[in-house]
């Protein structure tokens, strides 16, 4: 028990510098999508589904957001 | 004063459309991604199951040059497409959507219209790729040894080199056709119609746009600037030159309505 | 005095005539109607003059010459359907194009102010466009193309595709403008341009018909005309009255024959004794003067 939590907080202090900024650019880009698609008056393609695919794909999914699902004039 | 005003106005729909938040977050994702697992690379093994008994990571050491080169190689392939993503309906969106029609009609002057756009969007483009460089210019003196200030530069300088003439291509097409999807398509095979000549041809014509990263790599390893690199960043900035030019004159003779 | 002259205008598509040389002046102060069914050439004509189409052939010219030398300063132009950036507010569209039409901020400030106020959208001004119902775009749309006070305002059919309140707004607004500026609008409603217009351009198939003030028109087209309606189907009377030597010519509106005659007394005799003659089963036959509605319906059919 001990040596399981040891592994995975020296775990968590080795991969801190590499997932953390990573973690952060995630988050705001989501939120940001998210806001974006709350607001948006009107998508390519139907608004669930572009919800679903920015949350759970990580990176991509925002990005492929603001290229293909917002709709501009 | 009216390229301000249309300078200002795109701006203000970039920001508005989030784009100053989200493209320069994507660029430090794309600049930083590679240097970093590169550097955990042996930590990430041993997280997903390690090797077997007795086998030997044998990683070698990568230079910092060689650390921050991968920034600028995920730059030319993710980076330049965002760039044209985000700046193929600057023009057609609006001839598309039929916006073109109130503004056309007002005295702005086709020159003015089309500068400050890509004016603006150079600017957009600047700031995030400045961005995502200093990340990865961070993480690379932490993790694998010191770039100079004055090395960071002129590779960043002389890769935005590239990052204008893409910009400006898009822009030149977008002056062409009204859809921007078409824009994006014909911007991805011109560019990469010109990396197969510059492949085929860099041994006799080592100045093609598309010959700047390697000169850049050549710069760094050797410590001076190659004049290869100097004639193709000049032949880049010589071709955006003449493709706004070219831009200006398609405009002037298309018709803005149908 | 004419604020524009337009000489043999021309407009080719794809090897048709769309515009065929088409000449007129308008004069100061006018409200003029454009006036033509559907795929006259209305559109295309406006578009030429506001500089979104290249003209085939022939010339425009402003006479008063703007320190700019580029028409579109002096002219405002309203699409049939606008498209505005919507994710701006209204005031921050009027600024905009305000200052592309050289107007500092401070002076685009206070027009948008002035304008927003007279096409009554003042307390949505600073919503985003999005969020206007089509009556506001449209009314937003003229506000567009008053910004800079140009000496000419075109609208292509302003009030078409409005519902009946929209289109009382609008009306009323254009009588506000005629104040201020020469107005050319088009539109295939004849009540619409009887209503608030001066002059005249009846276009059809890219030619100008009849041109001049609505009153001249209506005077000049006071030709008497007779009104017959028969029992049974007055398609095959038209060719025997067609043949008649008094008559001008024949319309079948509604099922009722409309004929157009010179002298009176005589075409009345010959259509009578040709009715009493074969026994037709006449059930109206009426003396009446012609109007511009059928001017407007004989170009239309014809």
């Amino acid at each position: 028990m001990q040596d399981f939590t040891n592994g995975s907080i020296e775990d968590l202090v080795e991969f801190l510098p590499i997932i953390a900024p990573l973690i952060l650019i995630q988050l705001i880009l989501m939120i940001i999508a998210i806001i974006s698609l709350i607001k948006a008056d009107d998508t390519n393609g139907p608004k669930p589904i572009w919800a679903v695919i920015i949350v759970f794909l990580t990176f991509i999914g925002p990005i492929l957001y603001f290229i293909v699902g917002r709709r501009q004039s | 004063m009216q390229w301000k005003t249309i300078f200002m106005k795109e701006l203000l729909e970039d920001w508005r459309s989030y784009k100053w938040i989200w493209v320069p977050l994507v660029f430090i994702l794309f600049c930083i991604m590679d240097p970093l697992s590169t550097y955990y690379l042996p930590q990430i093994i041993q997280a997903v199951g390690g090797l077997p008994d007795g086998a030997v990571i044998d990683i070698p050491e990568t230079e910092p040059e060689m650390a921050i080169m991968m920034s600028l190689t995920q730059m030319s392939m993710l980076g330049v497409l965002v760039v044209i993503a985000i700046t193929m309906g600057v023009i057609a969106g609006e001839r598309k959507s039929g916006v073109a029609e109130l503004i056309l009609v007002k005295p702005v002057r086709y020159v003015t219209y089309i500068l400050a756009k890509w004016s603006a969007k150079l600017l957009l483009v600047f700031v995030s790729y400045l961005v995502g460089m200093l990340a990865s210019w961070y993480y690379v003196n932490l993790l694998f040894g010191e770039i100079t200030i004055i090395e960071f530069f002129s590779l960043f300088l002389f890769y935005f080199v590239w990052l204008i003439f893409v910009v400006t291509l898009t822009v030149f097409y977008n002056t062409m056709m009204k859809v921007p999807g078409l824009v994006l398509t014909s911007t991805v095979i011109t560019i990469m119609a010109m990396s197969v000549l510059n492949q085929i041809f860099s041994f006799r014509l080592p100045w093609l746009p598309n010959s700047i990263s390697e000169h850049i790599t050549t710069m760094l390893t050797e410590g001076s600037i190659p004049n290869e690199l100097w004639m193709a960043s000049a032949i880049t900035l010589g071709l955006s030159l003449i493709l706004l030019l070219f831009s200006r004159y398609i405009f002037q003779t298309k018709e803005m309505a149908e | 005095m004419s604020v524009i002259k337009v000489e043999q205008l021309k407009k080719v598509f794809k090897g048709k005539e769309v515009v065929k040389g088409i000449s007129f002046e308008l004069n100061k102060g006018r409200c003029v109607a454009l006036l033509g069914p559907n795929g006259a050439g209305k559109t295309t004509t406006l578009r030429m003059l506001s500089g979104l189409l290249k003209p085939s052939n022939g010339s425009i010219k402003f006479q008063e010459k703007n320190a700019l030398n580029d028409i579109r300063y002096s002219i405002g132009y309203l699409p049939q359907y606008p498209v505005f950036h919507s994710w701006m507010s209204g005031k921050e569209f009027l600024m905009y194009v305000g200052e592309l039409a050289y107007l500092s901020k401070k002076e685009a400030n206070e027009r948008a102010e002035e304008l927003l106020k007279k096409v009554a959208i003042d307390d949505a001004k600073n919503q985003r466009i999005s969020k206007y119902s089509g009556g506001m775009k449209q009314r937003l749309g003229i506000a567009q193309a008053m910004m800079h006070k140009p000496k000419l305002l075109m609208l292509d059919e302003p009030v078409s595709s409005l519902d009946p309140i929209g289109r009382r707004e609008v009306l009323t607004l254009m009588e506000e403008l005629k104040e201020e500026t020469t107005i050319l609008f088009s539109t295939h409603i004849l009540g619409d341009a009887e209503e608030i217009c001066d002059d005249l351009l009846l276009l059809h198939h890219g030619e100008i018909l009849e041109s001049g003030s609505i009153d001249d028109l209506r005077k000049r087209h006071q030709s008497p005309k007779f009104e017959l309606s028969l029992r049974d189907s007055a398609n095959k009377y038209v060719d025997k009255i067609e043949r008649l030597e008094s008559v001008n010519t024949i319309v079948l509106e509604k099922g009722e024959l409309h004929i157009f005659v010179n002298d009176i007394a005589r075409a009345r005799a010959e259509i009578l004794t040709k009715a009493v003659q074969e026994d037709w089963p006449i059930v109206k036959f009426e003396l009446s003067r012609t109007s511009l509605e059928d001017l407007f319906m004989k170009v239309v059919q014809s």
